[in-house]
């Protein structure tokens, strides 16, 4: 069968590559036409409105800053901490990181009402609003990334030649990869933080109100972040040869999550604990629709379940955590976990609406389900960010915790075998 | 590594410095917009819902003389109960809180207080970000989701339009009609007492149940119905400190 597939198909070459190309290829086209709908026509092609005015899009813009936190606490952990070893790793996480904001970004720029004016707020500062600190942070955060991305750029083939000294200038950031690094948690820890506190400080939103809002959302983003770049190295090493890691590395990141997880879960079980034991108007409502409400699902089994509690024994314990394909499964559902949180948080929040007539106390519902133009536009950032992925995979070696960074200078010398742990 | 300068000392300074700067700005957090002392007019509305029959002209009025989107209302009329078998409503414009959140959360400072206490908006510089939205606890704001070109339904019947009318894309809400006090000062006028200086909603309002005007003036009628009335204001435990107020509906006032 497969020899007369080939000969039928003598000059084209189809492989799983092309196929998976061609396969985002066509998502970024519908994204692209969503798009122009979008700037042509309006936001009124969503199903937003003035009481759920953030939606899948926004769940998408915290989801990718959460997930690319693996960045930021990876490279404390490498160049700050000192725990050279998991260089390689930090290295994935920088890349991923990289992918991540500029996902936000794009997703942001299809939900703000005038694109054309995204830069007003590097300009007219409200420095009471942390949506304004946010931007800030985003803003210079990514200058960071892409400058720490630089060494990984160089390699590029082409680069090098191509542009030798330009080449050369990249990898040379390198020497400044701590400085990054402090640059990089700070502004990480801000708006990171901020994101929660963003929703934490609107007094109008009783289930938002709150300050560990900033805490979980650190959290859970430090731990997403970690994850995804974990679970994207090892399918990575699945789907083709070009990645290669250092399993004993992976495991050894993989138990710090395991404790993070306990933590996390630690704060979101009091998080829900003591809000259930409080009446307070709107915040137990907008809990009811996570614990019994539309959300219930979303809770239960994406957010508690599958994406909290079974990683986290799954990672604890040494069996499943030392077995590959556990390991893989159980960050992939982490990763799932913390989306689900995001989008979790902002519709309890949004859902429902609050009374401001006198001696109303009757709070009510509404629903919001993500419009056509809204799944597809937002399906072609995924598309875009795992399009970029997959090429660095390919022609960056963004995964290949063979390269040892001190040497990459020197023309990158590929040690014979793994960097001994 | 013999450095001078090290990485420690780099993040003690660099927190350091975080700190203070931080402290400083939370210590100088403008004061909102409590400007009595400097002298500046302080305007407000006071809304008697004995008088309000819920006809709605008010709505009308503001949606032809601010030029809105038809799908936009600035000044909604909402029910708000019953009282002797007799309905209550309860007009709800833009409270103008003297403590905003939208003002608070805007990240381009494109909703801002007037020294007159008015909550303004900058339409050519507001992004479209919705923050505000999410912020307020009266629903008092619109976002603009569909352009709106052609003819205003309500013009001219009720009105002419004073401003330009918003672009899509950006949050819009009641002003005050800032456009009527600003030009009725420049001429003479006192506004909530010349028609021409009043909100529009103020001016249509068949049966005088909206009234506006200066609360530095205690001679004002604002001032003097506060005075006499017991009047509350919605969601006062957010401590938003809005300048629009109520007067309960009180069934022996009612007219039949």
């Amino acid at each position: 069968m497969l020899r007369q597939l080939r000969l039928k198909l003598p000059n084209l070459p189809i492989s799983p590559w092309i196929l998976w190309l061609g396969f985002l290829g066509v998502l970024l086209l519908a994204a692209l036409i969503g798009g122009m709908l979008i700037f042509w026509q309006g936001l009124w092609l969503t199903n937003l409105t003035d009481r759920v005015p953030w939606g899948l899009w926004i769940a998408i813009d915290l989801s990718s800053i959460a997930l690319s936190a693996g960045a930021f606490s990876l490279c404390a952990a490498v160049y700050l901490i000192g725990l050279k070893r998991y260089e390689p790793i930090a290295r994935t996480a920088t890349f991923v990181g990289l992918i991540g904001y500029t996902m936000a970004m794009l997703s942001l720029l299809l939900d703000i009402g005038r694109p054309d004016r995204f830069w007003h707020a590097l300009v007219y500062w409200n420095d009471h609003s942390l949506l304004w600190e946010v931007t800030m942070c985003v803003m210079l955060y990514l200058t960071v990334l892409i400058l720490e991305s630089m060494p990984i750029f160089a390699r590029l083939d082409w680069l090098k030649k191509r542009f030798p000294r330009i080449a050369d200038r990249m990898s040379h950031v390198h020497h400044y990869a701590p400085y990054l690094a402090i640059a990089g948690l700070a502004l990480s820890s801000l708006h990171q933080s901020s994101l929660g506190g963003m929703y934490g400080v609107l007094k109008a939103r009783p289930i938002w109100y709150k300050p560990e809002m900033t805490v979980l959302f650190m959290l859970s983003a430090i731990i997403g972040g970690i994850a995804l770049t974990l679970f994207a190295s090892m399918l990575s090493v699945r789907l083709t040869r070009r990645a290669r890691t250092n399993d004993l590395l992976l495991e050894r990141v993989a138990h710090f999550l395991a404790w993070a997880l306990v933590a996390y879960v630690y704060f979101r079980f009091w998080d829900a604990f003591a809000q259930h034991y409080t009446y307070d108007p709107g915040r137990t409502e907008g809990l009811e629709l996570l614990i019994s409400g539309p959300l219930s699902f979303n809770f239960w089994v994406l957010e508690v379940l599958l994406g909290a509690l079974i990683p986290m024994v799954m990672l604890l314990s040494a069996y499943t955590r030392r077995h590959p394909f556990w390991r893989m499964l159980a960050l992939g559902l982490v990763v799932i976990g913390v989306i689900a949180y995001r989008w979790d948080t902002n519709l309890s929040g949004l859902l429902v609406v609050m009374p401001y007539l006198p001696g109303q106390q009757t709070i009510s519902y509404v629903s919001y389900v993500p419009s056509l133009v809204e799944v597809v536009t937002g399906m072609g950032v995924i598309a875009y960010g795992l399009l970029a992925f997959s090429l660095g995979v390919r022609y960056l070696n963004v995964v290949d915790h063979r390269l040892a960074t001190e040497e990459r200078e020197a023309a990158t010398v590929r040690l014979p075998e793994a960097v001994p742990a | 590594m013999t450095k001078p300068f090290g990485r420690r000392d780099f993040l003690k300074i660099a927190a350091v410095g975080a700190t203070a700067a931080t402290a400083n700005r939370i210590m100088t957090r403008a004061g909102a917009s409590e400007n009595s002392a400097s002298g500046a007019r302080q305007w407000a509305m006071v809304i008697d819902q004995s008088k309000c029959m819920g006809c709605g002209y008010c709505t009308l009025a503001c949606q032809a003389h601010n030029d809105s989107n038809p799908d936009i209302q600035w000044n909604r009329v909402l029910v708000a109960g019953e009282v002797a078998g007799r309905t209550v409503y309860l007009p709800r414009p833009c409270m103008h809180c003297a403590k905003a959140p939208c003002v608070e959360v805007c990240p381009v400072r494109a909703s801002f207080y007037r020294q007159d206490g008015i909550v303004m908006m900058d339409y050519d510089r507001c992004i479209g970000c919705r923050y505000c939205e999410t912020a307020c606890p009266y629903e008092a704001r619109s976002f603009n989701w569909k352009a709106f070109d052609g003819p205003n339904p309500v013009v001219p019947k009720w009105g002419q339009p004073e401003v330009e009318r918003r672009a899509r894309g950006v949050v819009e809400k009641c002003s005050f009609c800032h456009q009527r006090i600003d030009r009725g000062l420049s001429l003479g006028l006192e506004p909530g007492v010349d028609a021409d200086a009043t909100p529009a909603c103020c001016v249509a309002c068949p049966t005088g149940a909206r009234v506006f005007g200066d609360l530095s003036d205690p001679q004002s009628q604002v001032s003097q119905l506060l005075s006499n009335n017991q009047a509350y204001r919605l969601r006062e435990d957010l401590g938003t400190e809005p300048r629009v107020y109520y007067i309960a509906a009180d069934p022996t006032k009612m007219e039949a």
